[in-house]
């Protein structure tokens, strides 16, 4: 695939090095001349283009026009949204991506200015991290649909409220579903009927309010910390 | 009218104040208040604070209810993306953006606002001024592709039509003045020394006209 990436900081850098290393045609846009010392030093040289990537001279030089996707990494969020603008409005790139800096901006990021996919670092990491605080044990195999949903697994402990009760008996929250369920080291296709042991591992697809009703259904009677004074 | 003005700074200040002095209501936008300090001091419009592109800031400065938005700060980028929010977003049917940088001046016309680009303005001015003080410019469109110029017809070349003398592209007659009296000539008119030839041409018509006026 050719990808053009606008802005040699962290983030322009890293996924240049990843796509690099995936044989993909990669040209990257940087301007700043302490940057470009940098990029010099860790990329090829015929990878990196000098010049300002809203100068449309230095993206057609890039090759803007047969680029296959635009990666907009630079640090200015209005740069970054008026490039994937130009990129399908002049040059018909097919599948534009922009970095998010300032999540306040993420309202921006979408077909209004021909955003394809917003990558707002900072709101996914404190979903992440929010996630890791209330859900306990529970653990995010895969996300989904960039997570809206997720593949969670999640061990049945002793005492938890589902034990015993059929899987169509149980209050399971609306956008969710169990996918499997390892009991033993075997894995059992749940059915309606299907009820819970303490030890299972429960697979399950679910949105983020689904994932927390789940972690309550499944979890143990634990004891309350008691408040700090 | 009511009218957002982004960025407070010598444009944006400026702008402002005309329009609050000929009696409409303006709302400016900034995202440091000291850049409020650039504003006349009798100025009694609103002043707004906050990052531009946030959507509560926009709210609050009223862009709901906007009949025009300026977007003048020396961010092009800045300049762009609101203008194009108040056109997409809020449906604003007076926009006008500021070019500061005459690199940009593609992406703007990529978005199709109104763009004023006052340094390209300016410099191609300088420019025509240096060349050849004799042949005024007296209107210019858009960001002066085209310009109307004037120019009096110099001796020799009295007798000739003005079909010999102007370039055969790049520009159009306007309008020919003898003795106080304005006429519609065409190419075959005979030139009378002292006559004022208004003509709207490109730069480079321009100047192949100061090259034809300057040989005999």
């Amino acid at each position: 695939m050719f990808v053009i990436i606008a802005g040699g900081g962290r983030t322009g850098s890293q996924l240049t090095m990843l796509l690099l290393g995936q044989k993909h045609d990669v040209h990257l846009i940087e301007h700043r001349r302490d940057i470009l010392s940098h990029l010099h030093r860790e990329l090829p040289t015929e990878v990196i283009y000098e010049g300002q990537a809203t100068d449309l001279r230095v993206l057609e030089e890039a090759g803007i026009k047969r680029a296959q996707v635009l990666a907009a990494c630079t640090a200015e969020d209005a740069d970054n949204l008026a490039l994937c603008f130009v990129a399908r409005t002049q040059y018909q790139v097919p599948r534009t991506i922009a970095q998010v800096n300032d999540p306040r901006n993420a309202w921006l990021f979408d077909e209004k200015f021909h955003v394809d996919v917003a990558l707002n670092q900072s709101e996914v990491l404190a979903s992440l991290i929010e996630e890791e605080m209330s859900l306990g044990d529970m653990m995010t195999l895969l996300k989904l649909r960039r997570g809206q949903f997720s593949l969670v697994e999640e061990k049945i402990p002793p005492g938890a409220k589902a034990i015993g009760v059929a899987i169509k008996d149980l209050a399971l929250p609306e956008q969710c579903v169990i996918a499997g369920v390892i009991r033993k080291g075997k894995m059992l296709v749940p059915r309606g009927a299907t009820t819970f042991e303490a030890g299972d591992e429960v697979l399950a697809v679910t949105d983020r309010q689904g994932a927390e009703q789940l972690a309550a259904l499944f979890a143990g009677p634990r004891p309350v910390r008691p408040p700090v004074p | 009218m009511n009218v957002i003005v982004v960025g407070c700074g010598r444009v944006g200040a400026d702008l402002a104040y005309r329009l609050y002095k000929r009696g409409h209501q303006v709302t400016v936008l900034d995202t440091l208040a000291s850049a409020f300090n650039n504003l006349e001091p009798d100025f009694r419009g609103r002043t707004v604070e906050g990052e531009v592109l946030n959507q509560d800031v926009l709210r609050r400065a009223g862009i709901a209810h906007a009949d025009a938005v300026a977007t003048v700060t020396n961010s092009d980028a800045i300049n762009a993306v609101v203008a194009h929010i108040a056109h997409v977003v809020y449906h604003i049917r007076t926009i006008v953006v500021r070019n500061y940088d005459p690199h940009w001046r593609r992406v703007h016309e990529a978005f199709g606002r109104q763009v004023v680009s006052s340094a390209s303005w300016g410099a191609q001015r300088m420019e025509e001024l240096i060349y050849d003080p004799n042949v005024y410019r007296v209107f210019s469109a858009g960001n002066g592709e085209v310009e109307i110029y004037e120019f009096a017809v110099p001796e020799p070349w009295a007798g000739r039509t003005l079909g010999e003398l102007l370039p055969p592209d790049q520009c159009a007659v306007v309008a020919l003045t003898r003795a106080g009296r304005a006429t519609l000539p065409d190419r075959d008119t005979r030139l009378e020394a002292g006559d004022l030839i208004d003509i709207s041409a490109t730069l480079e018509g321009a100047d192949a006209l100061r090259k034809q006026l300057a040989k005999p």
